[in-house]
């Protein structure tokens, strides 16, 4: 899923278990339970990169999302491919390439664009609205990344095993769904109850394999 | 066409030859052109087609990633993105007016159309190629041809990406003949796209043709429908086509069309053609004018050959053929020269034994007729008038008979000499036969004819001496005049020969033809007269001289002689009489005569049981009346009931040589009555043996001065010998005359003679003492 042969890997993990760090340490500590989750295909194989989110089925004062969540991009990639962030969340996106990249988005979720730029973006994204949002690069065709925007703080991304952890869910009920970039079916949404103990969910979700458009390679300027 | 000559038979031959090559290779050639032009039409057509799929991939490329392009473009796919149709619409027009594109359309991820630039209605209407959606969304792009309302395009359907596909946008490219002008500048061929329309008919979209082929592909079109074949004619001309079915979004069928016309595959072929076509034609020209050459110098010789030919066919034996080439021909014509010399010289031989006499070289008979001939018809035009002269010698029998045939020879050759000696040049002598001279005087009066005739006489009278023999000739000259004397050559001739024994009689030396010797006066002046008066008083009277048939020992036959007895002379030898007959034509009263009284006694004789062949002489004046005697003869014998083979004929060798051709046919005659023919006084004539053996005799009688001679002359005895062999060698039997001594005899009966005559055997007598003289010889 992320590339491991290139220079910067090291950074990308780095600020991916950062992003988990972070999205992590934002819950208050030990208040709930943990959802866990997985996904696998129709076949049994596990699917990564599905986000799994629990919409609490009572109206409940909900934490808002405070930290600030980047999607890099990193060897000519959005790094990470999927994101998944709690309505209201103000998103940046640090370029780490000695290149400049075009970042746009026409989601109905949200639209928008950062021109031409280097280095850390000028402008932050709210993300204030539930959905979907594409992103794309218009400089680089095949660049792609997605973002889910959930109206709830419990959500997480399944790994390379199909596992996912929902920790801090407080007790209730909850309708649990899951979502993936290519998707075709199945994956109907779970009621969960949340306990003390915590609970465990499994989802088979029939995902074509995601298709890469071609990236041409770096010249020997790096460009 | 019929050919005559030689020349047109080489330059036909030659020129067919040529140009039956010529056409066969001109017509291998262009066979093999064709094909080639067809193959490299067809190969052409064939990278053609290639060329032209490889454009349209290229250009449907091109189209593609315009699309492509224009999709990816970030304020259409903002506009898209706003999904607001007007903006929609109006942001498709303008893109696609940016590429090209004649018309425009946005389909939903949902397949169903959001616009069209090209028929609004059917927005929000399902998109009529969903197949085409299948393909870019597998490929990321996708084209076909369609047909939108009869009008065709290329439609090119490519995602707008977001970066996922958000929608797709289609593009059509409408195609019309710039689209086929654009493809046949690449590809070099006529292009046409066409498809059935929606009626059923089929459209042309796009083409190269102009308006008239456009209508006869279109026909054939509707007649074939996509089965066109290789070649088709299009306003007369041949073009090779190939049909490619073109991809189409939809089930109509759409096909491009690629044309070349045959004949520009032919066109080099048919330079080069035309190219060998003068090749051809300037070689038959060469050819024709290389055979006539050729012709005219095998053929110029032939007819200059020809000519001589000729030339030689009417008689001119003088011109030389001249032919200078020195192959074939040439010598040829050597050798044909070489024959014309040849002729010539033989002819001038044959003139010269025809016309020339033998003995003395002077002109003979003809020679002198032919010249008095040409001589008169020159007086008849005017001024000349020519004279004859016949000269009969006085002595010359006593001569011949006395020194014998060569001294006598000798002596008319001398005469000739003489003769010729005293003429101008163009005065001329003629030997007419035996001592008969003839001279003709071109020109001269009556004076200078005198003068001539005294001058001859001067001439002969002069002694000729003869291997020391003096002999006194002498001659009797008769004269006539053209036109006085006769005006033609018989007359004139006639009347010489007149005047002439006029002369002899009258021993004047000449006469001159006077009119007043017409046949009574003459009859009483001439012997010729009393010839007459002798026949009509029967002077004459017949001697029987006995012949012996040595073998047998007895007399079987006798040979008639004829006397006179003059009521003046007493009795007179034929010698004397006999050649005057024959000179004035009488000698067939008297050899009448005799043939009458020898066949009677032979009658006689037979009936009385004697059986005796008697010969009875004839002269050469007999010989020339070719019916009367013969005829005569036969009456003769028939009332007299004798049998033909008692009776002989003999015939002088010197009469027969002197007319041998009138002689031969008497003779047959004679011969067809069943007669015995005896040659007389053989070995003095000079007839030569071939001509012997022509003429239908039987006997050979050797001249008496030949057995005369046998017994103290050698040189006499081998020629009777010969005589005999020669005889028995051409089946005659012969007879030996004037056989004097017992010695003759025994010689004679030694070689083998059949018969012997002469005064040893019995002298000529009267009838009744030969009877005696038989009897007392063979006393029965
Ligand atoms: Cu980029």
């Amino acid at each position: 899923m992320i590339q491991s042969n290139i220079p910067r890997s090291g950074v990308a993990i780095a600020a991916m278990l950062c992003g988990v760090l972070l999205a992590v340490s934002q819950a208050p500590p030990a208040r709930g339970a943990t959802i866990a989750a997985h996904v696998r295909s129709p076949a049994g194989a596990a699917i990564a990169d599905a986000v799994i989110y629990a919409l609490p089925a009572a109206s409940l004062p909900l934490p808002k999302p405070t930290l600030k969540i980047p999607i890099e991009q990193i060897d000519r990639e959005f790094v990470p491919y999927v994101s998944a962030v709690q309505t209201g969340t103000t998103m940046v996106f640090p370029n780490r390439d000695p290149i400049r990249h075009h970042v746009y988005s026409f989601s109905r979720a949200k639209t928008f664009e950062i021109k031409l730029y280097s280095g850390n973006a000028p402008s932050e994204i709210l993300f204030d609205q539930p959905g979907v949002v594409t992103l794309g690069c218009n400089i680089h065709d095949w660049m792609i990344a997605y973002v889910q925007v959930v109206d709830t703080p419990y959500f997480a991304k399944t790994d390379a095993q199909g596992g996912a952890q929902l920790v801090n869910v407080p007790p209730g009920k909850y309708e649990l769904k899951v979502w993936h970039p290519t998707q075709k079916g199945g994956g109907e949404p779970q009621a969960v109850v949340v306990g003390q103990a915590g609970v465990a969910a499994s989802f088979v979700l029939d995902v074509a394999p995601r298709k890469r458009r071609y990236k041409p390679p770096l010249d020997k300027m790096h460009y | 066409m019929a050919i005559h000559s030689v020349r047109q038979r080489i330059i036909f031959l030659f020129v067919s030859l040529v140009v039956a090559i010529q056409v066969i290779a001109l017509g291998l050639i262009t066979t093999a052109n064709q094909q080639v032009a067809r193959d490299s039409s067809t190969a052409a057509l064939q990278r053609g087609e290639r060329i032209f799929q490889r454009l349209q991939q290229q250009s449907q490329a091109q189209l593609e990633q315009g699309a492509a392009i224009l999709s990816a473009d970030f304020a259409f796919r903002e506009a898209v993105a706003t999904n607001d149709t007007a903006t929609i619409a109006s942001a498709l027009r303008n893109h696609g007016a940016r590429a090209k594109a004649s018309a425009m359309m946005l389909i939903s991820l949902e397949r169903v159309v959001r616009a069209d630039t090209l028929l609004p209605e059917r927005v929000n209407t399902p998109f009529a190629y969903p197949d085409l959606i299948k393909e870019a969304e597998k490929d990321g792009k996708s084209s076909a041809t369609v047909s939108i309302n009869d009008v065709l395009f290329q439609l090119v359907v490519v995602p707008v990406l977001a970066p996922d596909p958000i929608a797709w946008v289609g593009l059509g490219y409408q195609v019309d003949d710039a689209t086929a002008r654009e493809l046949q500048q690449l590809s070099g061929m006529d292009v046409t796209i066409a498809s059935a329309g929606s009626a059923g008919a089929w459209i042309l979209h796009a083409t190269t043709l102009p308006e008239p082929l456009k209508a006869d592909l279109l026909r054939h079109l509707q007649a074939r429908g996509t089965l066109l074949p290789n070649e088709i004619d299009l306003v007369g001309e041949t073009y090779e086509t190939r049909v490619t079915s073109l991809p189409t979004g939809a089930g109509n069928s759409t096909i491009t069309i690629l044309q070349r016309p045959l004949a520009e595959g032919l066109l080099p072929f048919q330079r080069l053609n035309s190219a060998f076509f003068w090749l051809a034609l300037a070689s038959v020209a060469l050819t024709i004018v290389g055979s006539a050459v050729i012709a005219r110098k095998i053929t110029d010789p032939i007819n200059r050959l020809a000519l001589a030919a000729d030339k030689i066919h009417q008689g001119d034996y003088s011109s030389p053929i001249v032919v200078e080439q020195q192959d074939e021909i040439g010598t040829l014509a050597a050798s044909f020269d070489q024959m014309r010399d040849g002729i010539a010289s033989r002819e001038k031989e044959i003139r010269r034994l025809a016309y020339r006499d033998g003995l003395t070289g002077l002109d003979n008979r003809a020679m002198f007729q032919e010249r008095l001939e040409q001589v008169i018809r020159i007086a008849k035009r005017g001024g000349s008038y020519p004279s004859v002269l016949l000269l009969d010698l006085d002595r010359f029998k006593a001569i011949n008979d006395t020194l014998g045939h060569p001294v006598g020879d000798m002596a008319l050759k001398e005469i000739g000499q003489r003769l010729v000696g005293t003429l101008r040049a163009s005065d001329s002598v003629a030997r007419l036969g035996g001592d008969e001279f003839a001279i003709l005087l071109p020109t001269g009066d009556a004076a200078h004819v005198g003068t001539v005739a005294r001058k001859v006489q001067t001439a002969l009278e002069a002694p000729i001496v003869i291997e020391g023999q003096s002999m006194d000739l002498g001659a009797s000259i008769g004269i006539a005049y053209y036109p006085l004397h006769g005006e033609d050559v018989t007359a004139l001739m006639r009347s010489a020969d007149i005047a002439m024994y006029v002369a002899k009689h009258e021993k004047s030396g000449y006469a001159v033809f006077d009119p007043s010797y017409d046949e009574d006066r003459k009859s009483n002046l001439t012997l010729l007269g009393e010839l007459r008066r002798a026949v009509e008083n029967n002077e004459l009277c017949m001697l029987y001289q006995p012949q012996l048939k040595i073998e047998l020992g007895r007399m079987t036959a006798v040979e008639a002689l004829v006397r006179w007895h003059h009521p003046a002379k007493g009795l007179v030898g034929p010698g004397e009489f006999i050649p005057f007959a024959e000179h004035t034509g009488s000698i067939g009263i008297i050899t009448r005569w005799v043939v009458a009284a020898a066949v009677e006694q032979c009658g006689y004789w037979h009936r009385a049981g004697l059986s005796l062949r008697v010969s009875i002489n004839i002269s050469a004046r007999d010989l020339r009346e070719r019916e009367g005697l013969p005829a005569f003869i036969a009456e003769a014998l028939r009332s007299n009931t004798v049998p033909a083979g008692l009776i002989g004929l003999e015939i002088t060798e010197s009469a027969l040589m002197e007319d041998p051709a009138g002689a031969l046919a008497t003779l047959e005659r004679l011969h067809a009555l069943g007669v015995t023919l005896s040659v007389d006084d053989y070995g003095t004539g000079y007839s030569s043996l071939a001509y012997l053996k022509e003429l239908a005799v039987n006997e050979l009688k050797i001249d008496q001065t030949f057995v005369m001679g046998m017994e103290s002359d050698r040189q006499n005895l081998a020629i009777v010998r010969s005589t005999i062999e020669l005889g028995h060698n051409l089946g005659l039997s012969v007879v030996a005359e004037g056989v004097e001594t017992e010695f003759e005899l025994r010689a004679l009966t030694r070689l083998g003679c059949d018969f012997a005559q002469g005064y040893w055997i019995g002298r000529p007598m009267p009838v009744d003492e030969l009877e005696a003289w038989l009897r007392a010889a063979h006393p029965a």
